[in-house]
């Protein structure tokens, strides 16, 4: 056990901060739609023109072939330069972290070379195409059908809570391709192309008054056999690998950037008046050991999030240990917001955007996301009681 | 940078828990032949250097000790024992090491003292001021966790130093994440062997996220201790009493909780005096109400610079 950084990573890390300071954009990210778009890939090619995309990538497929502990403190040090913007919340998120991630783990040769370092480049913007109506915590469940006709699968049914499908390039989609089989045997993971006909999206709403989240409905798509990543109906586990990457390394970002956000809302505290309008909240009791209890458990998260590097480290895959990790953050986040409404009071009702400086409403409605996404805390906890623990499956 | 454990360290932990499984029963008070055996393997003196005495680790392996301490939920006077190995003077030093001297806990309490694992004439530790001293007539009383000792005198007299507050404060957290860890243990092992309506209860969603929230309060909690502790080593970590702080608040509620709902999860046997669930809650209590308790940890660490 050591804390030490290594000269190449303290150097590396003043790289980072000094590049930071001249490179991050200083106008406001635009919520939605193709300006948003144009901002997320703008900021992605800026990195990769900087030699920062794919910090952790291999660096035959454009990356640049780093640590995971260098790209967690490239996040510490995005987390510090106060950025107007929030990682998890960018349409270049999927690709980083999902499809990249899967491609890299399971994807064929051609597959890899085209996709991972347009990724990169900001030239391909991914989105997911897991859940649907009828197969949410169910997952396994699915019915969006693909049937193969000549070298190609043609895929009918429908997906739902796909953030950027608007102006994504791409889809990480889940499709049943063997009706007869035992329903996790039965699924494909294929690369969906988002331009090709049958395609149809519709924009859902989200109680944050974000529109980038959408239901996806598919007539008779035709997809290339060659698309198909892994093998034919073992999309499960390929599945299962971008689901530990989202539940291992994903939202190192974000739990990171946790950790500065609790110490904004610190500042908050000293400086808004607490209840009773005379000391300052952070006088209040209450408030001050919510705030303190917040300060301990990011710290924890910090804890473990380099423990869970470590343990990646000695292991190919993410393990079921991430799980562990996800949960803890996902209610962590919700508590720092739930506290931040408590602090700021009636300066709540004046509604914000989901991210950007000294806002915290919107934060606050996107907050319930993150107990949903991504599976909610009931299947983390069923993963940690299961997988972790050895507890008697659920039937 | 590393948080996971070394093989080294492994060994160190698995040789504490040979000695532990061998000599300490869950539920039964602390034997003399684990004290002995404790002294042998130098448990009291493993985070000094050798030209001390000790058996030269840090502080970071004084942490692991103490977690599995906490692990076996073990009565005793161990942690301040542990303490008083920073004793200056040579000779006390060494009779503590070497398990001679057995040395309690103490805080002010009014004019006097409140004494916990202490013996009359015996020494222990004020914690308030972190140094060693002898106390003077005890009056026992009954403690919360039956299998500590527990009683207050009026008269102490300053013998030698105990070492960092924040040492204290660390290896009270770790005994306490020790602890949290042991309680995930019990509700899962107990979730695999009770059946009810037909089927082990840990497979009911109602006690395996229970018991699912448990082991993220453990995990959580061991993880900051670890992290604490090197940070603590390495004395140049400018915000190792921060990582400190946030572990003893995190460690305190996570043992504390766990504990707690570790009876809820065995029902009416967890209520009786005869299953060993109770020791938990009542050694966690106790443990986490030392040094201010957590509402003196969190006023610590909200009052800690960044």
């Amino acid at each position: 056990m050591n804390l030490d950084f290594t000269p190449d990573e303290d150097a590396f890390r003043v790289r980072a901060r000094t590049w930071l300071a001249d490179n991050l954009p200083t106008h406001e990210r635009p919520p939605q739609g193709q300006a948003m778009r144009e901002f997320d890939v703008a900021w992605q090619r800026t990195l990769f023109d900087g030699g920062w995309a794919g910090i952790n990538w291999p660096v035959e497929f454009g990356g640049q072939g780093l640590s995971d502990i260098q790209q967690m403190i490239w996040y510490e040090e995005f987390a510090r330069a106060d950025p107007p913007f929030t990682l998890n919340n960018s349409c270049t998120f999927v690709g980083n972290n999902h499809g990249g991630p899967t491609l890299i783990a399971c994807g064929n040769d051609d597959q890899k070379s085209v996709h991972l370092p347009a990724i990169l480049r900001g030239d391909e913007v991914w989105c997911q195409g897991f859940s649907e109506p009828g197969a949410g915590s169910d997952l396994g469940s699915l019915s969006c059908k693909a049937v193969v006709d000549g070298d190609e699968l043609v895929v009918t049914g429908q997906k739902i809570w796909t953030s950027y499908a608007d102006v994504a390039d791409f889809q990480e989609l889940l499709v049943r391709t063997d009706p007869s089989a035992p329903k996790h045997k039965g699924i494909s993971w294929v690369i969906c192309d988002m331009t090709f006909p049958g395609i149809d999206i519709r924009p859902i709403e989200t109680m944050a008054h974000t529109t980038d989240f959408a239901e996806v409905f598919y007539d008779e798509v035709r997809i290339p056999l060659a698309n198909v990543v892994g093998q034919m109906n073992e999309g499960w586990r390929v599945a299962m690998s971008t689901l530990s990457f989202e539940r291992g390394t994903a939202f190192m970002a974000d739990q990171i950037e946790l950790a500065k956000v609790v110490e904004n809302l610190i500042d908050e505290a000293r400086t808004r008046t607490g209840p009773g309008g005379k000391r300052p909240a952070i006088q209040d009791e209450e408030l001050s050991r919510r705030l303190a209890t917040c300060r301990a458990e990011v710290a924890a998260l910090r804890a473990m999030t380099i423990a869970g590097i470590s343990r990646n480290r000695r292991t190919e895959l993410p393990g079921p240990e991430g799980s562990m990790i996800r949960l803890f953050h996902g209610e962590l986040h919700q508590r720092v917001y739930r506290l931040a409404l408590d602090i700021i009071g009636a300066d709540a009702f004046r509604l914000t955007s989901i991210d950007g400086e000294g806002v915290w409403t919107g934060p606050y409605l996107q907050s319930f996301a993150y107990t949903i996404g991504g599976g909610t805390t009931d299947i983390q906890r069923n993963i940690v009681g299961e997988r972790v623990l050895g507890l008697p499956r659920v039937k | 940078m590393d948080l996971l454990p070394t093989p080294e360290q492994d060994e160190i932990t698995a040789s504490i828990q040979a000695v532990l499984t061998d000599r300490h029963t869950l539920g039964q008070p602390m034997s003399d032949e684990l004290w002995t055996a404790a002294a042998d393997q130098g448990w009291f003196g493993l985070g000094m250097s050798e030209d001390r005495g000790g058996v030269g680790y840090t502080i970071v392996e004084e942490a692991l000790l103490c977690i599995e301490l906490g692990r076996g939920c073990v009565p005793g006077p161990f942690v301040g024992t542990i303490l008083a190995s920073a004793a200056l003077e040579a000779d006390l030093r060494a009779q503590i090491i070497s398990g001679e001297r057995r040395v309690g806990l103490a805080e002010r309490l009014g004019d006097g003292y409140r004494i916990l694992d202490g013996e009359s004439g015996g020494l222990a530790v004020l914690l308030d001021e972190m140094v060693l001293g002898e106390i003077g007539e005890l009056s026992a009383e009954p403690c919360l966790d039956p299998l500590t000792s527990l009683g207050t005198t009026s008269e102490w007299r300053d013998v030698d130093e105990a070492g960092d507050g924040d040492r204290a404060t660390l290896l009270i957290a770790a005994t306490l994440a020790g602890l949290a860890a042991a309680t995930t243990v019990q509700s899962v092992s107990y979730g695999m062997d009770r059946e009810q309506f037909g089927q082990p209860v840990g497979g009911f969603q109602a006690v395996k996220h229970r018991c699912a929230d448990m082991a993220v309060k453990s995990e959580s909690a061991l993880t900051q201790v670890h992290y604490a502790a090197i940070a603590f080593h390495d004395g140049q970590h400018d915000d190792h009493r921060f990582q400190i702080e946030a572990a003893a608040v995190v460690a305190a509620r996570a043992a504390v909780e766990n504990a707690e709902i570790n009876i809820q999860n065995h029902g009416g046997i967890g209520f009786t005096l005869e299953h060993t669930a109770h020791r938990y809650v009542t050694r966690a209590r106790v443990l986490a109400g030392l040094r201010g308790g957590l509402r003196t940890h969190l006023a610590d660490l909200l009052a800690q610079p960044v």
